[in-house]
């Protein structure tokens, strides 16, 4: 049945959202998802934050419609997630993604176009704009059985993206990848963003969330503990940072002798550091990655 | 991006290849396929080798062992096929990312389905030309000893006997039935597949359904014969085996295919009768396997 889309609805919302796995020959059962609520705006980068048993994954497949919640709903741009057209809107990247391995990287994107509707020349070019983008136009004719971890991810994230989703949902995205790709699949998500493309970002790293998610929310145990905007949700209150270039001996001086006077507490004086990535990148590929 | 009104169709044939002509290039392309069907090519071709009977005792020997070869072959490649899609999709995530596509679930198994049905056509068109061309070989040879020993007032006859003995349009119909129970057999394993938590299991399961398929019709006479006569059997005996015979196909139908090969003619009641009952059964078993798919948790 197609369901037509709410223009101005949520990419993502999730309504008292709870699903209960019974565990086979007992009479147990393991809370996965527990009465969560939550928003996604269009454009929005989401940070869903979680330890492992967390219950992100199930979230997600159930925003997927791979799941069916045991309680509560879920909806994609207004649409229900139980309706197959609520997937047009979608894209996604599974954790550790595994492609057919008999099919070239070219063959793989055109065989998920092709589930899209997409034919002939429209998914020709489609195609050869997405390995453009992810960087493995050089790759396209070689089996995806031979493709690299970083590569696997690249063109999972290609195939993600092959009806042009105005959603993406990505697990894990930067699993096992080398700094470089892992730099270059941020990259994208903020490339996806200034593009006003909705992203649903799980993943451990949290240097990574917080360099791309405008809003996180963290669960523990199938239940949201916190949720709302990244900046909001760490910054420290009662405490302000300074950082200066080219400051003289003397005018350093002077702004302590003032801190002091004004009444406030100078907390730590120290000299800026660079990321261990942005280091890594640095000697790696001698270019600079700011 | 602007949102767009939705533009997705409950069933696309598109979709659908797209789905079957993959799981066709992933059959076709695993070593079994090849090991299977070499086997089958070269028990068919082998049996051009074979003690000098009569032609037409010859003949009949070399269809009995084609035949066999291409329903006990075309049958393995259905179970074995079959058994491994799912499970392979779904250990891999390929499954995830499928149907996270606007694909509906039954466009999924169908597909898959329709995959595996390719592969047995492509195979069994293959054994079907092998066993042609093996036919017309030892015809041309046969047929040389004819004309070079019989009497002209009797030529005619006998190269008329000859073709009679060889390959024929009536051993169409067996291949095609031959080709419909291997169709159930995919669509029971699918089914079996659609909740069986491993490979073994499914294959296990489906070649004891095939053999019960066999047995039951016989088994069942075999009962119901012993019983004195005029004894009236129990109700709930007759719910039992009249639920045994609808859940398990009855193979022994499939017989025609022997009636077939020794060069009766079949009817085509007969033979339309058992196609459509072998077609029913691949629907039905197709629709449990989706069924019981739709509920699966993945």
């Amino acid at each position: 049945m197609s369901t037509a889309p709410t223009p101005s609805a949520p990419a993502i919302a999730i309504h008292d959202l709870t699903k209960v796995f019974p565990i086979p020959f007992k009479r147990e059962v393991v809370t996965a998802v527990d009465s969560l609520s939550l928003t996604v705006a269009p454009g929005q980068v989401y940070g869903l934050l979680g330890p492992n048993g967390s219950g992100k994954s199930t979230t997600m497949k159930i925003v997927l419609g791979l799941v069916t919640p045991t309680k509560g709903h879920a909806e994609i741009f207004g649409r229900p997630c139980t309706s197959v057209d609520s997937r047009e809107a979608v894209g996604f990247l599974p954790e550790n993604p595994y492609f057919y391995k008999f099919l070239t990287g070219s063959e793989t994107l055109h065989f998920y176009g092709r589930l899209c509707g997409l034919s002939g020349r429209k998914l020709s070019e489609r195609t050869r704009e997405l390995l453009a983008l992810v960087g493995l136009e050089d790759a396209a004719d070689r089996r995806v059985g031979g493709y690299s971890k970083g590569m696997l991810q690249r063109i999972g994230l290609a195939q993600a993206l092959v009806q042009e989703p105005r959603l993406l949902v990505l697990d894990e995205p930067t699993a096992g990848v080398d700094p470089a790709g892992s730099r270059d699949i941020r990259d994208l998500i903020l490339r996806f963003k200034e593009r006003g493309i909705t992203v649903l970002l799980c993943s451990h790293l949290l240097g990574q969330v917080q360099e791309v998610c405008d809003r996180i929310g963290i669960l523990h145990r199938g239940k949201l503990l916190r949720e709302g905007p990244l900046r909001d949700l760490i910054s420290i209150e009662n405490q302000t940072e300074l950082v200066l270039e080219n400051a003289s001996p003397e005018l350093l001086a002077d702004l302590e002798a003032r801190i002091t006077l004004g009444g406030a507490k100078l907390l730590e004086k120290r000299r800026p550091q660079t990321t261990l990535e942005r280091f890594f990148i640095e000697v790696t590929t001698g270019q600079d990655p700011r | 991006m602007h949102p767009s009104p939705s533009t997705h169709r409950i069933f696309s044939p598109t979709r659908l290849w797209a789905i079957a002509s993959n799981t066709l290039l992933e059959l076709v392309r695993q070593k079994v396929f090849y090991f299977l069907l070499l086997f089958a090519l070269v028990s068919i071709g082998s049996s051009v080798i074979l003690v000098q009977f009569s032609f037409q005792q010859q003949f009949q020997v070399l269809k009995d062992v084609a035949l066999g070869a291409m329903s006990i072959f075309t049958w393995l490649l259905a179970v074995l096929c079959t058994a491994m899609i799912l499970p392979r999709d779904i250990e891999d995530r390929t499954l995830y990312t499928i149907l996270a596509k606007p694909v509906p679930r039954f466009e999924y198994l169908l597909g898959k389905l329709a995959g595996v049905l390719l592969l047995l056509l492509l195979a069994l068109s293959l054994m079907g030309v092998v066993a042609a061309l093996v036919l017309y070989l030892r015809q041309q040879d046969v047929l040389a000893g004819i004309l070079a020993h019989t009497a002209p007032e009797d030529l005619d006859a006998a190269v008329r006997e000859l073709k009679a003995s060889t390959f024929t349009a009536n051993l169409i119909p067996g291949i095609l039935l031959i080709y419909i129970k291997a169709a159930i057999c995919a669509a029971l394993t699918l089914l079996i597949s659609s909740f069986a938590s491993s490979p073994v299991f499914t294959i296990i399961v489906s070649v004891m359904v095939y053999l019960i398929g066999h047995i039951q019709p016989i088994a069942r006479e075999y009962w119901l014969n012993q019983l004195p006569a005029g004894t009236i059997v129990p109700p709930l005996i007759k719910v039992f085996l009249g639920f045994v015979a609808l859940i398990f196909p009855d193979f022994q139908l499939f017989n025609l295919i022997d009636d077939i090969v020794v060069g009766a003619a079949v009817p085509f009641a007969a033979f339309a009768q058992t196609a459509l009952l072998g077609l029913g059964y691949t629907a039905v078993y197709t629709i449990l396997a989706y069924l019981s798919f739709a509920q699966k948790e993945l």
